[in-house]
Formats: C-alpha cells, sequence, structure tokens
C-alpha cells in the first residue's frame, strides 16, 4: 500500500487539489527561519509595520477632519492634543495619522504603478528582443534623461485639482525606467539559459514562460524592487508637497512640512509642527531600506549567516 | 526506415555571408536504430542536431527534406514543428545541470510539460514512476528542486521526462562531456535501455568521444566541414574504415593496451577549411594523403559495401 500512497497524492497535485506535501512549507520555513533572526529585517519590519498600523487605525478615532480648527492655537502637546496645535487651531496629531496614511498610500500606488510599468517593459524587452527591444530601450533612455522632478512639477502646477492617488500615478509614471533596465538585464541573461530553451522548444506562450520560468527565478529581486520603489515614491512625494505641489486636498507629511515652514513654526520654535512630519517621513523611507538590506541577506544564501 | 534525411542544407546566417554549417547531408536511419554522429568541432554535427528538432534564429534551412516514418518533418517552419516535438522528436539536452528551472519541482515541471504537449497528466504519471525506477529514481525525486540532485540524478531525470512521449525519434546532443567517465557510460546504457524497450525508436547520439559511442551506437556516422564523410556500423567504422579522414581519425585515437613509448600519436595535420566560403570538391581534399586530381569534383555520398555510405573516390 506504500507504493499506493505517492500516487494518489500526485494525482491530487495533478487535479489542482490542495496535496498535504511537506515541502512548501519546509521552503517557506527556511526563509521564515532566516528572516526571523535577522535584525536589520525585523527592526525595519517593525518600524514601517508600527507606523503603518498607526496610519491605518488612528485616522478612525480622530473624531472631526485633520483640517478642522479644533482646538487652541499654537499651543505646545498636551494631554488633549498630544502633538499640540497649528497656528489656526488644527490638531497636529489628527494631522500626522492622516498624513501616514497618504504617504503609504502614495508609496502603494507610486511604487506599485513604478513597478508594473518597469516590469513589463524590462521583461518584454529582455525576452523579444530584436526591434521591441530597441524601441523599449529607446522609450526607456528617453524616461530616464527626463528630469522627473520638473516634469512633476509641471504637471502638479497645471493640475486644478489634485489628489493623493493622482500623485502617485504621476510619481509611477516617472520612476520606472532603472526597474525596466536591471529587469531587462537579468531577463536577458536568464532567457538563454538551457531550461528557458526547453520550454520555448515545447511551444509554450511568451507570457507563460516569461511568469514561470523567468521571473521565479528573480522574485526575490523583484519584491526588493518594489521596497526600494515605495520608499523612493514617499520621498518624492514629500519633495513635491514641501514645496507647495502636493494634494489640493487633504493631508499628507510633505504637505505639513510645507504649511510648517510657510506660517513660521521655525521662527516661532513650534517644534511639535515640523518634526513629527520630518521624523515620520524619516524613519518610513529609512526602515524601508534597512528592511531591504534584511530581506537581502534573507532571500540570498550567499549573504546568510547561521 | 524511420528517418530519411534528404540533401539537407542548413546555413548559418552572418553578416559576411553564409557560413555552410550543413551542405547536402543525406542519411537514412532504420527502426531502433543508433547512430553516433561524430566528428570534430565544426563538422556540423550540432547543427545536424538541431534542425532536427529546431532551428535556432540564426539558421536557415537551405535545401532538403527529412522524413519521419513516412511524414515530412517541417523542420524549417518552427511554428508547425511545435506538435512534432516531444511526440515524435525529443531533445536530450547538453547541460542538464541547467535543463531544470530551478524554482520548480520536478514533478511540477514535468506536469506542465506534458500538459503542454496537450497530453493527459494522470494518464503518463504511472509510466513517469515506472521510468524514474527503471533508471534508479524513486518517486520522490519529483518533490525535489533541481538543486538537491546530483548531476548524475538530473540528468537522468532528463532522459526520463525527454521520452515520456515515446518519441519516434531522440537526439542526444554531447549528452555525455559534461559528465565524469563512469557517469558517461550509466548514461550511454540507459539510453540504450530506453531505445531496447521501446521507449525510442531511434536515436541520433551526438558526441566527439569515438570510444564511448561506439559502445552504445549500431552505426556511426563521421562527418567532416558540414558533410557526411561515411557512415557504417560501429564496428565496420572503428576496424574497417575506408574514408581517409574516419581512417586518420581512428588512427588518432589511443588504445588500451597500446604503449606509445616508442612512436607519438599521429594526429591529422592541417585544419578543416572554412565554411563560410568551402573550397569547390572534395572539402578534405587538402588534408587528405590519398587526394588525387578527381578529388576536385565532390564525391558522392555512396553505398560502398551494404550497410556501409563514405563519401571518397578512393572508397570503393
Amino acid at each position: 500500500m506504500s507504493e499506493m500512497e505517492p500516487d494518489v497524492r500526485a494525482v491530487q497535485a495533478a487535479e489542482g487539489l490542495p496535496a498535504q506535501a511537506g515541502p512548501p512549507e519546509r521552503r517557506l520555513g527556511e526563509s521564515l527561519h532566516f528572516a526571523l533572526r535577522n535584525p536589520k529585517l525585523l527592526i525595519g519590519g517593525g518600524v514601517v509595520g508600527a507606523l503603518l498600523l498607526t496610519g491605518l487605525v488612528a485616522p478612525l478615532f480622530v473624531q472631526e477632519g485633520p483640517n478642522v480648527y479644533v482646538g487652541p492655537q499654537a499651543q505646545a502637546p498636551s494631554a488633549q492634543y498630544w502633538l499640540g496645535t497649528t497656528n489656526f487651531g488644527q490638531d497636529v496629531f489628527a494631522q500626522f495619522v492622516f498624513g501616514l496614511r497618504s504617504t503609504f498610500l502614495v508609496g502603494l500606488v507610486g511604487g506599485g504603478i513604478a513597478a508594473v510599468v518597469g516590469m513589463v517593459v524590462g521583461f518584454t524587452a529582455g525576452y523579444r528582443g530584436g526591434l521591441v527591444d530597441e524601441v523599449l530601450n529607446m522609450i526607456t533612455n528617453v524616461v530616464l534623461v527626463l528630469p522627473a522632478l520638473v516634469v512633476l512639477i509641471i504637471a502638479a502646477a497645471y493640475l486644478q485639482a489634485r489628489g493623493i492617488a493622482l500623485q502617485g500615478l504621476f510619481i509611477g509614471l516617472t520612476s520606472w525606467p532603472w526597474v525596466a533596465r536591471a529587469v531587462r538585464a537579468q531577463t536577458l541573461s536568464l532567457a538563454t539559459r538551457d531550461f528557458v530553451d526547453l520550454a520555448r522548444l515545447s511551444g509554450r506562450r511568451a507570457h507563460s514562460i516569461v511568469f514561470r520560468e523567468i521571473a521565479p527565478n528573480m522574485s526575490s529581486y523583484l519584491f526588493m524592487t518594489f521596497i526600494l520603489l515605495f520608499g523612493g515614491a514617499i520621498l518624492i512625494a514629500a519633495g513635491l508637497d514641501f514645496i507647495g505641489l502636493g494634494p489640493t486636498e487633504g493631508v499628507s507629511l510633505g504637505l505639513m512640512m510645507h504649511n510648517a515652514v510657510t506660517w513660521g513654526a521655525l521662527q516661532l520654535g513650534m517644534w511639535w509642527w515640523f518634526v513629527p512630519p520630518g521624523l515620520g517621513i524619516t524613519a518610513i523611507v529609512g526602515s524601508l531600506y534597512i528592511m531591504n538590506v534584511g530581506l537581502d541577506e534573507v532571500f540570498n544564501p550567499k549573504l546568510r549567516e547561521l | 526506415m524511420s528517418l530519411d534525411v534528404n540533401d539537407l542544407a542548413v546555413y548559418y546566417r552572418t553578416l559576411r555571408g553564409d557560413v555552410r554549417a550543413l551542405d547536402g547531408v543525406s542519411f537514412s536511419l532504420a527502426d531502433g536504430e543508433i547512430m553516433g554522429l561524430a566528428g570534430e568541432s565544426g563538422s556540423g554535427k550540432s547543427t545536424l542536431g538541431k534542425s532536427l528538432i529546431r532551428m535556432d534564429a540564426r539558421m536557415r534551412h537551405v535545401a532538403g527534406t527529412v522524413r519521419l516514418d513516412g511524414a515530412e518533418l517541417p523542420v524549417a517552419d518552427d511554428a508547425r514543428m511545435v506538435p512534432f516535438r516531444f511526440h515524435q522528436v525529443s531533445l536530450v539536452p547538453q547541460y542538464a545541470m541547467s535543463a531544470l528551472n530551478p524554482t520548480r519541482r520536478i514533478g511540477r515541471m514535468v506536469r506542465e510539460l506534458v500538459r503542454s504537449r496537450g497530453v493527459d497528466y494522470a494518464g503518463v504519471h504511472p509510466e513517469l514512476l515506472r521510468r524514474l525506477e527503471l533508471v534508479g529514481l524513486d518517486e520522490q525525486v519529483l518533490r525535489r528542486y533541481p538543486i538537491e540532485l546530483s548531476g548524475g540524478m538530473k540528468q537522468r531525470v532528463v532522459m526520463v521526462v525527454s521520452t515520456l512521449l515515446n518519441p519516434s525519434l531522440l537526439i542526444a546532443d554531447e549528452v555525455t562531456s559534461a559528465l565524469d567517465v563512469s557517469t558517461q557510460r550509466a548514461v550511454a546504457e540507459a539510453l540504450a535501455g530506453f531505445r531496447d524497450r521501446g521507449f525510442v525508436k531511434s536515436m541520433v547520439f551526438v558526441t566527439h568521444d569515438l570510444a564511448l559511442v561506439h559502445q552504445i551506437a549500431d552505426t556511426i556516422m563521421v562527418m567532416y566541414a558540414g558533410r557526411p564523410a561515411e557512415k557504417a556500423s560501429s564496428r565496420t567504422i572503428i576496424e574497417a574504415p575506408r574514408h581517409p579522414y574516419t581512417r586518420m581519425l581512428i588512427s588518432s585515437l589511443p588504445e588500451v593496451g597500446v604503449t606509445f613509448a616508442g612512436k607519438r600519436l599521429q594526429g591529422i595535420p592541417g585544419r578543416p577549411p572554412g565554411l563560410l566560403d568551402p573550397p569547390p570538391g572534395c572539402r578534405f581534399r587538402d588534408r587528405c594523403p590519398l587526394a588525387f586530381d578527381k578529388c576536385a569534383e565532390q564525391p558522392p555520398f555512396a553505398e560502398v559495401a551494404p550497410g556501409h555510405w563514405a563519401a571518397c573516390w578512393k572508397a570503393e
């Protein structure tokens, strides 16, 4: 009967039924083993996670909107207003938690769009080669040399109503070129491997070869690319907000800093107005980068320390 | 006749013109025949192997036909070849180490492959297990990643997978060159075993190792500069070759039990002609000790004895 059991399992797997095979957990477990022992990943992930949680949960407990004039003006942090109030009597804590939310949103939208566009362009160029590669490479190079910030400033200046998602969209559409180049280079090298050649021999379609044969071999790289893009999009958004081209409605960490500077918080010594958003941005982006290094160590067996 | 290649010519496109890697190759393969395809680097043996299953983008089919089991093989048409691959013609790639996707479990890879061929996996699964067992692997390997297998194990997995659908013709392209000597022999014998059990009807075994191919092949075809020089049973090629190139090739091999203290092994002086613009006539003429005036004319690849073909005016 012991002969029968593997048979059954393979047939189950063949029919897409959940097989109770051990190895998937084993491999996942291996990554998890190293992930849980990596201080960089734990610290970075912890900080990002805590801020994300704050951004998601805390706004639910804020009664009024973040821009509503709720209290006394220019008050230092107190028990009632944890992070004090602005010149106009807005609650800095409310602004901060809503700002966190929009900062993560910008990172997600901007980083996500950049990752998708970059990967599609990179995979197509690297796998197809020939004329397609030439054209896509040319487009990539053109976008690469465009001064992205200037384009963003112009675009932001022309748009009347600007939301956070729109800002993310613009950031995503201008920050993908380096991803495309890196993915293309990796694809070029992977596409010449024998197993890809054999998959091609079997007449499989191009997209199935790319997603099943090529992409899994660089999945950790793709994941880390996304994290870098995420952090990058947050920084660009903060820069735009700070020079006053941020979202016209809502609030973001960059916008808070912009307002603080505009209304003289520096001169008046209202540190509680500009320190939290600055610290928030620094903490998110810095932790993301540290987390990225940690992830690299987890995914790359050569960097692992037992 | 299982395979019938008639006057096949395949050129490589380069900026400087066509490189005539295969120029008028004709031969046939009987059912159950294992043919060793030998020759030095650049003789066209790998090109011939590739032409029979998949031409790459640089290769251009110029002339000739290939018939397999009586049906024409559309070698020049990549898309029309797709249904033939794995079903009719299959390939054991050179480096089994890189032939398996490192991120896929072997079982899953086989499933995807079999499905992509339009075959129901559950139907072939028992046969797969049986064949794995035949080459000394248990079904555990299906749940492993390629990295968990040794080189020899990977090579055996690849052999089993590529013959799983009982192809009529199997092309083994230098399958043993990356393996150590004892594994080489095991691999070669496993392939011969596949033929004996009817998993494959006939086989082209591309190699430059005459000693190894002699052990498993029924016939050997020696190629030189894009053309077949001689084809005969392995025994005849080794013991009584008729083409001067084959003779010199055999004589340049060391023999077991013979001491070469006194004399040096003889190589073949000279170099094969460039195939970008090969000289007319017999291509071995410049290096051939027997060359005479008539060699300016291309000798036909003629049957000089039953089952023995040679392309030489003096082979009679």
